[in-house]
């Protein structure tokens, strides 16, 4: 009899444990109640990282029901791949939104794994309120995202900043972008000092690799490439890319790359400059083992002439060595015709889940990022050129380099952002670890395994 | 009828078990399995049925083979090394000696760190520029080492990674089955004139068998889907070269964005795990049917 009762009270247990565990969280048992009292609408939906405010609940109704803040008792949530003072300059605007408004943003930066836990998080269509976009507001978030036109600060986008956001097609953006990126080639003034090299002479591939055989001879490494995280593989070609295949004004591949006509047998000549750099010594002993803490550290420790980076990189190397001499080039071109470019693409960029069941707030916070105060130090903080007129942020060491080259350099998006179908990067990384691995054929590997990516991916787009 | 009921009732216990196994095992399996027919991006709402285009492209891939040569080494090396290691450690440690317990608590304790820690801190280890590894070469005056630039050597040792950290999970299960011969047993083969190798050979190996099916088992299908280790060390590079069949699954979904794909690898490997699986689990139950 007594084994008896223990059972049931046990098996009671379970079942009242697995209810419980099923059940909404106390937060929003207590959220729903207050909305029921306050009569403003039904529920939203549960996102599952968010708790919902009632659809329709304007600021208004919710200050003047309690006399308390315009978004009190409303839960924001905000994902960001951004992480360092970055994001603790995005968190100094998020703290101020809150004490202002009286909302709660769950504000996290996963790091490494952003990308892996926004797809997932957009296959099961349970996005955050705010995310950033990381480069992608239109070919990858775009469907996700509510557009942005009509928002007041709309109008102030700098002219670079639309370039870079504004999808084509439909002239809609996406996206606020707090900074804009524009990149070239990270230099180490030291070393290159050391080694003898000007790099405003530097202004095709080939006088870059003879410059190369210098700085090797004098004893440094020339390219450092952190090649276990192989997105560092890819930034070279997306680097180089362009000169190659887009920037030439009389000899171009762009049209071709769009409309799928492109002949991959044009890819051979950049995979081949990474194969002879590789062949001759020019990139690091550990470039397909060393990570991207080693290549920053390497650069910041004065070994390493060059780095394929985006520009955020130069503060993360200063943290490492404050006296670190850095400066910024632009891209050479790979003909005497052409002249060298710069690359342009989305750096902090936030974007509104279309479906947030909190979008007049979240759209709200967007608005704070769009302050002029608040814009300028979080791309200060990134090292960035804000992306409004009249905003001036300051970009640090590279101050200086960056002026001189946005006046004289146009400025070309991303390669595989725009010119690439959506998921082809991971091709770009992959061939390149096995040029440098120095596999036999893998330039022509190269060439063939992105003509065959390239063909599958538009057939699915 | 009341009977019956009471009689049935423990059934009631298993529910929340099966409801726990249908959630978690069944359903993701059967939705891999119904990705594995598609195009699906990993990301988009929508995405078409490809037939069976991505098992056709499963046996062309150039990097299956690879990976499956990787996952195999993995799995039975690993299972190979952990067993005779574990083995050794447990018939050694099954003696009494002064410092015994803590002999056996410095092989297990890395069996407790989690497997992505422990190969991070093998990573600081055996990197090229600071590693500890070619730190200690540098005083003996000798160059330093890329140790996991070349996919074979990164095989070889994330396979060593693995058995030095799990090792102590099969030294348990010996010293536990050898704990459990009756000493009587050795005695009355002392006594016959035994050697200790015929002891060995006659009575304990057959009397572990059931460890040695628990302890090869546990292994061989830990070794088939290793995941951290790699990606910490890396990162299933050069290129594919140390991938194995569960790293190139996350590969090809998060990277490749070709879920599709991916589900169709995930199946290919849950096939192969359970067809070696039952393949061994026969071969054991038969062997230790005829001790």
């Amino acid at each position: 009899m007594k084994r008896k009762m223990i059972s049931l009270v046990l098996g009671v247990c379970m079942m009242v444990t697995m209810m419980v565990g099923c059940s909404q969280k106390p937060e929003q048992l207590e959220n729903e109640e207050k909305n029921t009292t306050e009569n403003v609408g039904d529920a939203g939906e549960e996102d599952g990282a968010s708790q919902e405010a009632p659809e329709g609940a304007s600021s208004e109704e919710a200050s003047s029901d309690e006399g308390g803040k315009k978004y009190e008792g409303i839960t924001l949530s905000f994902m960001s791949n951004i992480a360092g003072v970055q994001s603790e300059a995005m968190e100094e605007v998020i703290a101020q939104f809150e004490a202002e408004t009286g909302a709660v943003v769950e504000y996290s930066s996963p790091g490494a794994s952003y990308e892996e836990l926004m797809k997932t998080k957009m296959a099961a269509n349970q996005l955050p309120d705010l995310f950033t976009t990381h480069g992608w507001s239109i070919a990858r978030y775009g469907q996700y995202l509510e557009p942005l036109n009509g928002q007041e600060w709309a109008s102030r986008l700098s002219e670079s900043a639309k370039q870079v956001v504004v999808e084509a097609s439909s002239g809609n953006f996406y996206c606020l972008p707090v900074d804009v990126d524009v990149a070239g080639i990270i230099y180490n003034k030291t070393v290159l000092d050391a080694a003898g090299v000007n790099v405003d002479e530097l202004k095709t591939w080939d006088a870059f690799a003879e410059s190369l055989g210098k700085i090797k001879e004098a004893g440094y490494t020339p390219i450092h490439i952190g090649g276990k995280d192989n997105w560092t593989i890819g930034q070279f070609f997306d680097w180089v890319a362009p000169s190659y295949l887009i920037t030439d004004e009389a000899n171009n591949h762009r049209d071709a790359l769009k409309d799928g006509s492109f002949d991959w047998s044009n890819w051979k000549g950049l995979a081949q400059m990474m194969a002879d750099w590789k062949a001759e010594g020019y990139f690091n002993t550990d470039c397909l083992t060393a990570d991207y803490n080693a290549q920053i550290k390497a650069m910041a420790e004065d070994k390493v002439a060059f780095e394929f980076l985006g520009n955020s990189a130069v503060t993360e190397m200063q943290s490492v060595n404050p006296d670190v001499d850095l400066g910024l080039m632009s891209v050479p071109s790979s003909s005497d015709t052409d002249e060298p470019t710069l690359i342009g693409g989305e750096r902090i960029a936030i974007g509104v889940w279309k479906d947030s069941a909190n979008k007049e707030a979240a759209l709200e916070l967007l608005g704070y990022f769009a302050q002029d105060e608040n814009m300028k130090n979080v791309a200060t903080a990134d090292g960035a050129p804000a992306s409004f007129e009249g905003v001036e942020s300051d970009t640090g060491i590279i101050k200086d380099d960056l002026a001189k080259y946005m006046s004289q350099c146009r400025i070309f998006p991303y390669f595989d952002r725009e010119y690439l179908p959506n998921g082809m990067w991971d091709d770009m990384c992959i061939t390149g670890a096995s040029i440098l691995a120095e596999d036999s054929g893998a330039v022509d590997n190269a060439c063939s395994a992105m003509e065959e990516s390239y063909k599958a991916k538009l057939e699915v787009q | 009828m009341k009977k019956t009921i009471k009689k049935n009732i423990i059934n009631i216990y298993y529910i929340p078990a099966l409801v726990l196994f249908g959630i978690f095992v069944i359903y993701p399996l059967l939705k891999g399995l119904q990705l594995s027919f598609t195009n699906w991006d990993g990301f988009s709402q929508n995405y078409s049925n490809v037939g069976w285009r991505n098992y056709q492209a499963l046996f062309k891939d150039a990097n299956i083979k690879t990976t499956l040569i990787n996952t195999v080494i993995y799995g039975f090396g690993s299972t190979l090394l952990q067993n005779v290691l574990g083995l050794a450690y447990a018939l050694f440690l099954n003696r009494k000696f002064t410092g015994r317990n803590v002999a056996r608590a410095v092989i297990y304790v890395p069996a407790m760190v989690a497997s992505l820690i422990m190969g991070y801190m093998y990573y600081f280890i055996l990197q090229y520029d600071g590693g500890a590894l070619n730190d200690i070469l540098a005083v003996f005056g000798l160059e330093a080492v890329d140790w996991l630039s070349k996919g074979s050597w990164a095989v070889i040792l994330i396979t060593l990674i693995n058995s030095i950290q799990f090792v102590g999970v099969s030294m348990i299960l010996y010293l536990a089955g050898l704990q459990g011969i009756p000493s009587s047993y050795y005695e009355a083969a002392e006594l016959d004139g035994a050697s200790k190798w015929q002891s060995f050979r006659h009575i304990t190996l057959p009397l572990l068998l059931p460890a040695i099916t628990s302890s090869v088992m546990l292994n061989l299908i830990g070794g088939l889907k290793l995941f951290d280790i790699i990606q910490a060390l890396t990162a299933g590079g050069p290129g594919f070269a140390s991938h194995s069949l569960a790293t190139l699954v996350s590969y090809t979904y998060f990277r490749g964005q070709n879920a599709g794909y991916s589900a169709t690898i995930g199946i290919f490997s849950f096939v192969l795990i359970m067809a070696v699986s039952i393949v061994l689990m026969r071969f054991f139950t038969k062997k230790e049917g005829d001790v």
